[in-house]
């Protein structure tokens, strides 16, 4: 449970947020054993006098929940998560000097979405209606105790009385796929985790539903009707877990695994998942080394796009460690461009677009350094970096339907786009 | 070494040089990894063999990379470059060169020889700033391998006549850091007479460098260097009488040349006061005016004139104290130190107060040192205990100078002690002084200070009054010292009937005070203070019912505390049980202490350690002392009645002690002298052995953890043992490993190297028996109980008579080859006593336990018992008789044992002697 929380500074290291006067000493305590500590702290937890401080840091910025007691792990960072999207709703970037400037915005917001150490709504959209940064704005009674209902009701995420006058919403499918291969291009793990992130500008309380290929669901319907389990079969995609924004109705996504929701106003996060079974690997790295004599290295990497021909991956970089003697290197690459970067002991192979089903290669000469090191070079895998549009998982948006029975707009009047990337996460092949 | 690390670069210089810092400095540290694998990377390329670099590159990137060096990376390139620096001619590069060498090659690289190279070279060359650099890398990297090649080389240059002043210098300085890594390999010879020459040398650098070395070096062979005294003694003279102008460079602050003085006055002390005359006139000259500069208003209010003026004082006054000879000086030194006993300057006070120590033990200045007594204790009671609490509530930095002030801090308090006792005329004086400071500053005192006063108050009849009041008084304070506490629970249970008649500390009055206490003390004290009841309960049998209250409460007699519980028990027992006559002479009164030298001194002269004086002091130290500072607080009430078992007093019983070998002192004690036992041997190994001796199964080894239980056949001279290692705790052992130690031709299979909590492994061994033998096998188990390791090693119970085959036989045949077997050797007889009782029919058990056959009706005399038997081994077959007669009257065995071998005789008769 957390008592306190501060956010810090790396330098000025100021309590910034809840100076809790029993908490004084706990900050002095954060600061010296994490903060400045002299080794690098690289647990997020770390126990200082039976007191755990639990932080996340956005650039220079310390964000750390303090407790005593045996509190679940995973919900304090989900919540420290939670503020600093909270924080960067209300005022973009959390960095020092808006730290500095929304000092008592920051309290009005701790207070609002933490009491007593306990969680509470932490909804950008509903903490609007309430916290804003404009002035003081005189309310009516009537309002307030809207207002008030609304954040205490069912509904705490989305206020009554939303109008638009298009109807609009976009859906997003954010995917990081990682891999780890063997020099053979034997998988040896991959998995990817995903996002559905939504932004909706519907009127009025609008009910959606939202449907994807989900094994489970498919295999339900198959039983149905034989024709759709022909069609989308073996496009369907078996979801190792997945978690939910707090609108979605667990209830009947336990017994129908229907995902249907009352989404809030404006972006959210609808749902997380991880699969890790008939991903699509968009590329392929296959890796040649040859020590030429003690020293020279020849390398030779050949990438192969692996998706339909008509999409085009961006942004692509591929990084070829070098051993730590190299003391020359010749590129040759047919397409991009490629460059030793002595500061990071790696070649950074970098191509801007390429289309699916191609392959490309490159070629590098390095020159060693005989040391009188005996240690053996480790190899280090090569890794890559990528966009593609398309969602690696295979998860597919099926439907997305709202209805509004209370307004007079239907389902077909809303405009829906729905988008799919996929990134690399590590993504690494071993030579 | 000072010197030389004056001379090496500093880092800064280096960085700066090359602008290297200020990229790098600043920025977060993974910029920092960035811009130093780019750098790297540059010199990499820089470095690779296909282009000639010149000088100036080479230094520069050899510079660059000693920086990365000391930032923290790894630099596995370079050393090459770094190498071919040192034959440059310029002084930069070569400079740069030997540092990158002392600082990275380390001694068993394939550059070693290279760089030897350089550094003959640099040796033989004339240039003196080549060979100085050369000395400082022999210095700094001063390994043996370096001892090795240039240790013969560099006296050579030290001494030769042409040799310039700095690079003598350097030479001293290099030869001391030799010496002091690898004595050995530094040559003695011509040179050292020379070296004491170097002591009139013209320059004062050579001068005091060549102090350090002779200094070093006369510490193993005085006699070669003894002609340096007079030497130095002229030197110092020269230096003392100098007015402050006149060394110039050497003047430090007004002082002449007071790092040379201290060296000098410290070499002095390695020597005994000089015989000539002339020399001892113009040392003592010179300590005088050192004693008068004291005097002298200072000519600077600089610290670093006092500093400097002091140390040279302060090494003064030890000479003085080491020669020990001066009565005069002696007295001046200390009323100098009187005179510092009262300055402000904690350090300085510190000083004299350790000075003041070792001049108390000197003849001469009894007198002297008594008349500061008052001084002392002054200083203790006005500088101790106030300045220290006004300095921290002035919050002066305590954590600079905290060390230093504690250490002061208890020094005081045992100068204190240790003058106190020396001058102590009247005990109760003594007393009142030690309690007082007991009370003043009892975290300082140490064990043996109150040790001290109970001895002192146990042999002295007329204090023993005086003190029990005086403890009962202090006792009386609302928060007084454990130490206090300790000291008033012993005095009191000894003598608290000697203030038992005044009302005001009647017994229970006396009881309730003490044991008001109790609750806050640590364990060692409580048990102190258990003993003190149950004396209580002897002096004043009037508190008896209380006191067992006391001890039947649980917070006694259920204490967690073993010691505690024991004593609670063994007490309450004690004092329910016995007549008020057994508890009289149970709980006597202390008898006197054995009058011994004071623990407190003996500490004192231990402290000095090997000093200038060690010598005389070992001669002096009594073998007691060691015993009287040893002293336990639960030893002191043991009593010398039989009894003292009873208390359970001087040791815990070992049986808390879990692991086997942590009892291995006591074995030590128990099997010192028998030759069989290899050190370390589990405890109880030789009994149980000797069991297996006439019986083939059985349980051979068991503790707290583990139990060995042995079953064995054996046919022949073949024989088969398992041994089963049984886990008697919940918890796994690891790495369970038992191997035999080689000996015997045995075949041992491997085990598993778990074993479970509660579960047992077996373990088969093979045995053959190749000829004969008399040591038995051992075996050594090592495991992982918890986080140690346990390490056990043990006999196996494999002895020669196990391959006995018992032969049966007539009385005819039986006596043809008694006869036979006549010779002196093949006999052996043993008498001894029985241990056991004489049952003819155990006996007659063992027997065949032993592996004989048992004839009947062969030996007239029908109590005795007579066998026969063959000793199977692989080379040869032994024939074996034996007789054993028993006397029942006398409780006595003779055993005969003759076979065809006579160490088998000999150690079978030894072997079945031990059974009966």
């Amino acid at each position: 449970m957390e008592k306190a929380n501060f956010s810090e500074d790396r330098h000025t290291a100021r309590v910034a947020v809840k100076p809790d006067f029993t908490w004084r000493n706990a900050v002095d305590a954060f600061r010296v054993n994490v903060i400045h500590a002299r080794q690098q702290v690289r647990s997020p937890v770390t126990n200082i006098a039976r007191t755990s401080f639990f932080h996340v840091k956005r650039s220079n910025i310390w964000l750390a929940a303090v407790t005593k007691q045996n509190v679940n792990a995973a919900m304090v960072f989900e919540f420290l998560y939670k503020m600093c999207d909270v924080m960067t709703a209300y005022f973009g970037k959390i960095s020092e000097e808006n730290i500095k400037n929304n000092f008592v915005l920051i309290y009005e917001l701790l207070d609002e979405i933490l009491d007593f150490g306990y969680p509470q709504n932490s909804e950008t959209g509903a903490l609007k209606t309430f916290i804003t940064q404009q002035g003081i704005k005189s309310q009516t009674k009537e309002e307030q105790s809207q207002i008030t209902s609304q954040v205490t009701g069912q509904i705490g995420w989305r206020r009554e009385g939303i109008k638009y006058r298009r109807n609009e919403l976009f859906l997003d499918v954010l995917e990081s796929v990682n891999l780890l291969m063997s020099p053979q291009g034997q998988v040896l793990s991959a998995h990817v985790s995903g996002r559905v992130v939504m932004k909706s500008y519907l009127s009025g309380m609008p009910e959606c539903k939202f449907g994807m290929n989900d094994k489970i669901v498919i295999e339900k319907q198959g039983k149905g009707t034989a024709d759709e389990t022909g069609k989308s079969g073996k496009q369907s995609i078996a979801i190792d877990d997945c978690t939910f924004h707090q609108c979605v109705r667990l209830s009947k996504f336990d017994s129908e695994r229907s995902i249907s929701f009352i989404p809030p106003d404006g972006e959210f996060e609808l749902m997380r998942y991880r699969t890790t079974k008939d991903i699509i690997l968009p590329f392929r790295v296959i890796p040649l080394v040859r020590e030429v004599g003690r020293t020279k290295l020849e390398v030779k990497v050949v990438i192969k796009s692996n998706f339909k021909p008509s999409l085009l991956a961006q942004k692509i970089e591929v990084r070829i460690p070098t051993p730590l003697n190299t003391s020359g290197v010749q590129v040759i690459c047919m397409k991009g461009k490629a460059k030793y970067k002595a500061s990071e002991n790696a070649i950074v192979w970098k191509i801007k677009r390429m289309a699916g089903m191609k392959e490309s290669q490159i070629s590098a000469e390095i020159e060693l350094l005989p040391t009188n090191d005996k240690k053996k070079w480790a190899r280090p895998p090569i890794s890559m970096n990528f966009e593609v549009p398309f969602a690696p998982s295979g998860l597919k948006v099926r439907y997305l339907k709202v209805f509004e029975p209370k307004l007079n707009y239907s389902d077909h009047d809303v405009i829906k786009w729905v988008r799919y990337i996929g990134r690399s996460g590590i993504y690494e092949t071993r030579c | 070494t000072q010197a030389i690390s004056l001379q090496a670069p500093p880092t800064q210089r280096l960085a700066s040089t090359f602008v290297l810092a200020a990229p790098i400095a600043g920025k977060s540290k993974e910029a920092e990894i960035k811009r130093i694998n780019k750098e790297l990377a540059n010199i990499r390329s820089k470095f690779k063999g296909d282009k000639a670099l010149d000088g100036y590159s080479k230094k520069k990137y050899v510079c660059k990379l000693l920086f990365i060096f000391l930032l923290g990376h790894d630099i596995d390139f370079g050393h090459m470059e770094a190498v071919n620096l040192l034959s440059s001619n310029k002084y930069t590069e070569k400079q740069i060169g030997y540092l990158f060498i002392s600082v990275l090659v380390n001694s068993n690289s394939e550059l070693i020889r290279l760089i030897n190279n350089a550094i003959k070279n640099d040796l033989a060359s004339r240039n003196p700033t080549f060979m100085c650099l050369a000395l400082h890398c022999i210095a700094n990297v001063g390994s043996r391998e370096m001892a090795e090649a240039f240790a013969s080389e560099i006296p050579r240059i030290l001494v030769a006549g042409d040799t310039m002043d700095s690079v003598k210098q350097s030479a001293a300085l290099c030869l001391l850091r030799l010496y002091k890594t690898s004595p050995d390999l530094v040559p003695m010879g011509e040179w050292t007479s020379r070296v004491v020459h170097l002591l009139n040398d013209q320059h004062m650098g050579v001068v005091t460098a060549a102090v350090s070395l002779i200094t070093c070096l006369c510490k193993k062979n005085p006699d070669d260097f003894k002609t340096c005294v007079s030497l130095a003694v002229s030197r110092l003279s020269r230096i003392v009488s100098s007015a402050s102008t006149d060394l110039q460079d050497y003047t430090y602050y007004f002082v002449p040349a007071p790092w040379l003085s201290v060296k000098l006055l410290r070499l002095l002390q390695c020597y005994p006061p000089p015989e000539d005359a002339a020399v001892k006139g113009r040392l003592v000259e010179c300590l005088e005016t050192v004693l008068n500069k004291a005097q002298e208003p200072p000519k600077s209010k600089k610290v670093q004139h006092s500093n400097a003026k002091n140390a040279i004082l302060f090494e003064a006054i030890s000479l003085i104290i080491h020669y020990d000879s001066e009565p005069n000086l002696l007295v001046r030194a200390c009323n100098q130190l009187g005179q510092f006993l009262q300055h402000r300057e904690t350090n300085l006070r510190y000083l004299a107060l350790e000075s003041m120590c070792t001049l108390a033990s000197s003849e001469f200045s009894h007198e002297a040192v008594k008349t500061h007594i008052e001084t002392v204790i002054n200083a203790l009671k006005v500088r101790g205990v106030g300045p220290l609490r006004g300095q921290e509530r002035k919050g002066l930095d305590v954590r600079a100078g905290g060390g230093a002030w504690m250490s002061g801090y208890s020094l005081e308090r045992e100068v204190v002690a240790i003058l106190a006792e020396k001058y102590a005329v009247d005990y109760s004086w003594y007393v009142d002084t030690i309690l007082n400071l007991i009370r003043i500053a009892g975290d300082y005192v140490s064990e043996e200070v109150w040790y001290r006063v109970i001895q002192i108050v146990i042999n002295r009849d007329d204090v023993q009054g005086y003190a029990a009041k005086t403890v009962f008084e202090a006792l009386q304070a609302p928060a007084c010292h454990e130490n206090m506490v300790k000291v008033g629970g012993y005095i009191l249970g000894e003598f608290g009937n000697l203030i038992a008649g005044d009302p005001r500390s009647s017994p229970l009055v006396q009881f309730n005070l003490l044991h008001s206490k109790f609750h806050l003390c640590s364990v060692a004290t409580r048990a102190l203070l258990l003993s003190t009841y149950i004396k209580f309960i002897n002096l004043f049998p009037e508190t008896k019912a209380t006191i067992q209250e006391v001890l039947r409460s649980d917070s006694q007699i259920r204490n967690a505390d073993v010691e505690l519980q024991q004593r609670a028990v063994e007490y309450l027992k004690l004092s329910s049980i016995a007549s008020t006559d057994v508890l009289a002479t149970v709980l006597e009164e202390m008898p006197p202490f054995p009058e011994r030298e004071s623990s407190i001194l003996a500490k004192l002269k231990k402290k000095k350690g090997p000093g200038a004086g060690s010598e005389l002091d070992d001669g002096k130290k009594e073998p007691g002392a060691e015993i009287n500072g040893g002293m336990e607080p639960s030893a002191s009430t043991s009593t010398p009645s039989p009894s003292a078992d009873l208390l359970g007093l001087r040791a815990a019983p070992p049986a808390s002690l879990a692991a086997p070998t942590s009892a291995g002192n006591l074995l030590v004690d128990v099997f010192s002298d028998s030759p069989a036992a290899a050190p370390g041997l589990a405890p109880g190994t030789d009994e149980n052995f000797l069991r297996f001796v006439c019986k083939n199964n059985g349980v051979l080894f068991e503790n707290q953890l583990l139990q060995i239980g042995v079953k064995s056949e054996f046919r022949q001279n073949l024989g088969r043992m398992y041994l089963f290692y049984g886990n008697k705790t919940s918890v796994q052992f690891q790495s369970f490993t038992p191997t035999r130690l080689p000996q015997l031709n045995i075949q041992t299979k491997a085990v598993d190297p778990l074993v479970e909590g509660g579960a047992q492994v077996q373990q088969v061994l093979n045995i053959e028996c190749l000829s004969d033998f008399t040591l038995a096998p051992l075996i050594n188990i090592k495991f992982r109980y918890g986080g140690t390791l346990q390490n056990i090693t043990l006999k196996l119970p494999i002895t020669l008579n196990k391959f006995f085959q018992a032969t049966e036989m007539q009385s005819q045949d039986f006596f043809q080859r008694w006869k036979q077997l006549s010779l002196p050797q093949q006999e052996s007889q043993k008498i001894f006593k029985a241990n056991h009782p004489m049952d003819p029919e155990v006996t007659k058990a063992k027997l065949l336990g032993f592996g004989s056959a048992l004839l009947d009706k062969v030996d007239p005399n029908p109590d005795n018992f007579v066998g026969a038997g063959i000793i199977q081994t692989k080379s040869l077959q032994v024939g074996c008789l034996l007789r054993l007669e028993p006397n029942a009257q006398a409780q006595m065995y003779r055993l005969t044992l003759r076979t065809s071998k006579e160490a088998v005789s000999r150690h079978l008769c030894e072997l079945l002697s031990e059974q009966f």
